[in-house]
C-alpha cells in the first residue's frame, strides 16, 4: 500500500473534517432554532453541499489509507503472488470504474452548465458542487491508479 | 438491450466471483452495476445513471448522519467511555456468578447506543472486560463467548451504521430503523443474560462470585457515565419521539459528545483531528459500498430480476413466515462466505422488493436482515467477531472461543425466529410511538 504523504493527509482532514463539522454545527443550530421559534432557513441545503465534500473527502482518505472493506474468504487462502496480483486487479478495476464515472460526472455537468442550477432557499449554485464531485472521482481514479501501480498494494 | 432476468442472475454470478476474489466490495458492485446498466441499457444510459448516482449519494442529506454517529464515536471513546460503561454494569452486578458476564454483554450494549459497529464494540469492551473475567477466574470459553456474542449489540442498538446504510439503500425512514431496533436490541441482550444465568446454574465453575461493591462505588461509576446516559437518551428518544430527525439527532449527538470530551478534560487538537481522521477513513470505505450498491441495485432492477423471483416465490404458494424462514436460511449460508456488508448490499435489492410482495413491512425487513448479518459475526468459517476475540486473547484457541459462543449463537437463531414470527418485535415500538 502506498502511503499518503502527510501534508496530503492533513489537507484532506482539514478539509473534509473541516466540512463535517459545519454540517454538525448548521444542523444542530437548526434543531435548536425550530425548538426556540427561531429557524435557520436553509440549514439542509448548507449542510448537503458540506456533506458533499466531506464524502467526497472521505472517499479519498480511505482508498489513500487503503481500508476499503474487502471478502477476505479464499484471497487468505491464496499465495502471496496470487494475492499481490489480484489485490493489483482489484485497484485497476477501481480506477477503471472511477474513470467512468469521471466521464459520466463532466457529461453531465457539461449538460447542465448552462442550466445555472441552484438550490432552492439559499439559492446555492450546484456548478461548484458538480466540479467538485468530478474533480473527487479524478482524484479517486489517480488514487486506484496509484495504489495498483505502487510497489505493494494490500 | 439484453435487460432479462438471467442477465440480472449472471450479474449476480459475477459479482459475487469478484468479491471471492477479494475485489472491495464497493469497486465490484458499481463495476457490475455500471458495466450491466452499459450491457443492458446502452453505455451512454449505464455510463449516466453512475455519474448521477455519485452526485446524489454524495449530496445526500441523509448521507450526513452515518460519518457524525460515528464522529459521536469516537469522540466518546476519547472520552473513555467504554470503560465507563463496562464498571458501572461491572459494580452492580459484579459480585453475582456470572455477573461479569452480564455486566459484559450490558457493557457492550451501552456502548452500542453511541457505537453502531459490531467489531468496534468487541474490540472495545472485550480489552476491558476480557481481563477482568480472566482474573476473577472466569472460564475462557465463557469469558470470550460472551464478547463476542454481545459485541453484535452494535450493529443492533441504534444508532446503528448498518441500519444507515439499509435505509440509504432501501430509501426506508432512518428514524423508523432505530426506534423499530430497540425491542429486538432489547430482546437480543435479554435473550443474552438468559444464556449466561442458564449456563452458570448448571456449571457454576465456570463463573466464580466476586467482592460486592459497596455503594459508594456503585454511586461513582453511575455518576461517571450520568452525562453519555443523558447524550443517549437525548439522541435515540429525540428520534424516537420525532423532536429531530437522524442527520440532526447525529449532529447533536456529535456536538454532544465535543461537549463531554471537554468536560472530561480530553478535547484538544490532537483528539479532534484523531476523531476526524478515523471518521473520515471508517465513512470513506461505507460511501464506496453505498455508492457501488445503489448502482447494482439499478441494474438488478432494470434486469427483471427480483419479479422473476418472486414470481417463483408466489407460485411455490409458501406462506410469508415460511418464505422468510427459507430467506434467513439462505442469508445464514450465504453469511458465511461474505461479510455482513457485502451480505445487505448483495441482498437487499433482490429480496427487498419480494419482502414487499409477500406484504412485509420493509423497516421490519431491515431489522431482519441486519439480525442476521449479526449472526454472521459469530458463526464460522468467517465470525469477524471470533477473529476480534482471539486478537485480545491470543492465549485462547480459536475452538475454544467458538465453544464459548455456541449457546449464543442458539440464543440468537431462537431470537431471529422469533422476530420473524412475531414482526410486532420490531414493529410495535413505532407504530405505538406515531401519532
Amino acid at each position: 500500500m502506498i502511503q499518503a504523504p502527510s501534508l496530503l493527509r492533513r489537507v484532506l482532514v482539514v478539509v473534509g473534517g473541516g466540512a463535517l463539522l459545519l454540517a454538525m454545527a448548521v444542523d444542530a443550530l437548526a434543531v435548536v432554532g425550530r425548538h426556540t421559534g427561531i429557524p435557520l432557513l436553509g440549514s439542509i441545503e448548507i449542510v448537503q453541499a458540506a456533506v458533499l465534500v466531506s464524502g467526497g473527502m472521505a472517499l479519498l482518505m480511505a482508498t489513500l489509507a487503503g481500508v476499503h472493506a474487502r471478502v477476505h474468504l479464499l484471497v487468505d487462502r491464496a499465495p502471496p503472488l496470487l494475492r499481490d496480483v489480484l489485490a493489483r486487479l482489484g485497484l485497476a478495476c477501481g480506477a477503471v470504474l472511477y474513470l467512468g464515472l469521471l466521464v459520466a460526472s463532466l457529461w453531465i455537468a457539461a449538460d447542465l452548465w448552462n442550466g445555472f442550477e441552484e438550490s432552492e432557499l439559499l439559492r446555492l449554485p450546484y456548478r461548484p458542487l458538480r466540479v467538485f464531485t468530478a474533480a473527487a472521482a479524478f482524484a479517486l481514479l489517480l488514487a486506484f491508479l496509484v495504489q495498483a501501480l505502487g510497489r505493494r498494494p494490500r | 438491450m439484453i435487460a432479462t432476468p438471467l442477465t440480472g442472475l449472471l450479474g449476480v454470478g459475477v459479482l459475487l466471483a469478484l468479491l471471492l476474489l477479494g475485489m472491495p466490495i464497493g469497486i465490484a458492485l458499481g463495476l457490475v452495476g455500471v458495466g450491466g446498466l452499459a450491457l443492458t441499457l446502452g453505455l451512454e444510459p449505464g455510463l449516466l445513471k453512475g455519474g448521477i448516482v455519485l452526485f446524489e449519494t454524495l449530496s445526500r442529506y441523509e448521507l450526513g448522519t452515518l460519518p457524525l454517529f460515528m464522529l459521536m464515536a469516537h469522540l466518546c471513546f476519547a472520552a473513555e467511555a467504554s470503560r465507563d460503561f463496562f464498571d458501572a454494569a461491572a459494580r452492580f452486578l459484579g459480585h453475582r456468578r456470572g455477573g461479569l458476564a452480564i455486566a459484559s454483554v450490558a457493557g457492550c450494549a451501552g456502548f452500542g447506543t453511541i457505537n453502531g459497529s459490531s467489531l468496534a464494540t468487541t474490540a472495545t469492551i472485550g480489552l476491558v472486560a476480557l481481563p477482568e473475567m480472566r482474573n476473577r477466574g472466569y472460564a475462557d470459553s465463557l469469558a470470550t463467548g460472551c464478547v463476542a456474542a454481545g459485541g453484535t449489540l452494535g450493529q443492533m442498538i441504534p444508532p446503528s451504521g448498518s441500519l444507515i446504510v439499509f435505509g440509504i439503500i432501501a430509501e426506508q425512514s432512518i428514524g423508523s430503523l432505530f426506534t423499530a431496533a430497540i425491542v429486538p436490541g432489547l430482546t437480543q441482550m435479554l435473550s443474552y443474560f438468559l444464556v449466561i444465568a442458564v449456563l452458570v446454574r448448571l456449571r457454576p465453575q465456570l463463573a466464580p462470585p466476586s467482592p460486592r461493591a459497596p455503594w459508594s462505588q456503585r454511586l461513582a461509576a453511575l455518576k461517571r457515565i450520568a452525562d453519555l446516559g443523558i447524550l443517549i437518551l437525548l439522541v435515540i428518544g429525540g428520534i424516537s419521539i420525532g423532536w429531530f430527525t437522524p442527520p440532526e439527532a447525529a449532529s447533536v449527538g456529535a456536538v454532544g459528545a465535543l461537549l463531554i470530551c471537554a468536560r472530561r478534560r480530553r478535547l484538544n487538537r490532537r483528539t479532534l483531528v484523531n476523531a476526524l481522521e478515523e471518521t473520515l477513513k471508517t465513512s470513506g470505505l461505507i460511501y464506496l459500498v453505498v455508492i457501488g450498491a445503489l448502482t447494482f441495485s439499478v441494474f438488478i432492477s432494470v434486469t427483471g430480476l427480483t419479479e422473476a423471483i418472486g414470481a417463483q416465490i408466489a407460485a411455490l404458494g409458501a406462506g410469508p413466515v415460511t418464505t422468510m424462514m427459507l430467506i434467513a436460511a439462505f442469508l445464514l449460508v450465504v453469511g458465511s462466505v461474505l461479510d455482513g456488508l457485502a451480505l445487505m448490499l448483495l441482498t437487499t435489492p433482490i429480496l427487498l422488493p419480494i419482502v414487499a410482495q409477500l406484504g412485509l413491512s420493509p423497516i421490519w425487513f431491515g431489522i431482519f436482515l441486519v439480525r442476521a448479518m449479526e449472526i454472521g459475526f459469530v458463526h464460522p468459517p468467517l465470525g469477524m467477531n471470533l477473529y476480534v476475540i482471539q486478537g485480545v486473547a491470543k492465549d485462547v484457541p480459536l475452538g475454544r472461543i467458538f465453544r464459548g459462543v455456541l449457546p449464543f449463537l442458539a440464543a440468537d437463531l431462537v431470537h431471529l425466529m422469533l422476530l420473524i414470527v412475531f414482526p410486532v418485535i420490531a414493529l410495535g415500538l413505532p407504530r405505538w410511538l406515531s401519532p
